[in-house]
């Protein structure tokens, strides 16, 4: 495994047990709905993870298709979010508009966080 | 408030974010970036805990400019929690119609033809038992002894102890040697 994988591996895992134990002080704190957000973001970052595996399986060592085939996955997943968004805010439901908005901006956050790790190490 | 807006405010208010917001609002009016910038949290979930609190009737939210302002529902935070507990409850029909058939449940268990099979030994089957046995007696009349063990008798053969439970149960007065039926609400 080369040392850009390495590196976003590491990324993504420190931001799943970082939003993990986000969600356990929140609760403890009687904060549940804060804390059940931030398990949205780790569920986020734990599909984003699982696609690196998937990448590094069906790419080998082509570092560059491995890179295309995950920010090709992180443009499409979105989509539907995007729509689930419009049409919470169409309907006026915070909630869900609050939650698909997590979601995006996290794939948004993992997206510019693959470019940086890629183009330093270019 | 009915029940279910008590319950929706209660679920509403445990929640420490939540709560801060109405501290925050106690002092004075504000907009959801104030709010956001004074409790150290997003504007967005400012948004969702107020949209929570505005559903459940705790605050209300008026256009001053170009803000949005919150304000606390005062007349909410007025009414008191005992003022909630003796609302009448809309479980309460259910809860009339579960006795009811739990009543009739012991009727037919205990009662064959119109004779009781057996005292009930469980005080509350026996209270119900009882009731129906009081029914043959009127209201405003005065029953001799004899009367009250023969109109006993008629359900059971244990007329002693069931005249006796009658009274101790306030569902027959006694008065030296007359009886009548007491009005029980």
């Amino acid at each position: 495994m080369d040392e850009r994988q390495q590196k976003f591996e590491l990324y993504l895992d420190e931001k799943i047990a970082a939003c993990k134990q986000r969600t356990k002080l929140l609760t403890e704190d009687d904060r549940v709905d804060e804390g059940n957000f931030e398990k949205v973001r780790a569920n986020v970052y734990e599909i984003f993870r699982t696609i690196l595996s998937v990448a590094e399986r069906t790419c080998g060592k082509d570092d560059l298709a491995k890179r295309r085939f995950f920010l090709q996955k992180a443009e499409q997943i979105p989509t539907g979010w995007k729509t689930s968004y419009k049409d919470a805010k169409q309907h006026g439901d915070v909630k869900k508009m609050h939650i698909e908005d997590i979601k995006l901006d996290t794939v948004q956050e993992i997206k510019d966080m693959c470019m940086q790790i890629w183009e330093e190490t270019t | 408030m009915t029940e279910a807006e008590a319950i929706n405010l209660f679920k509403c208010l445990a929640d420490k974010s939540r709560l801060q917001i109405l501290k925050s609002l106690a002092v004075e009016d504000m907009y959801v970036e104030r709010l956001a910038e004074r409790l150290g949290l997003t504007a967005p979930t400012i948004s969702f805990h107020l949209k929570k609190l505005s559903d459940a009737g705790a605050v209300t939210a008026y256009k001053n400019q170009y803000y949005m302002m919150y304000s606390l529902k005062k007349e909410i935070f007025q009414t008191s929690i005992l003022e909630i507990l003796q609302q009448e409850s809309d479980e309460a029909q259910k809860q009339a119609q579960r006795d009811a058939d739990y009543r009739q449940r012991v009727i037919d268990a205990f009662f064959e033809y119109g004779k009781l099979k057996s005292i009930p030994t469980q005080l509350k089957k026996e209270r119900i038992v009882l009731e129906v046995i009081a029914e043959a007696f009127d209201f405003d009349r005065m029953y001799s002894e004899r009367e009250v063990n023969i109109m006993i008798a008629d359900f059971h053969d244990d007329f002693c102890t069931i005249r006796r439970d009658l009274v101790g149960e306030r569902l027959l007065g006694r008065n030296g040697t007359e009886y009548w039926r007491i009005k029980n609400n």
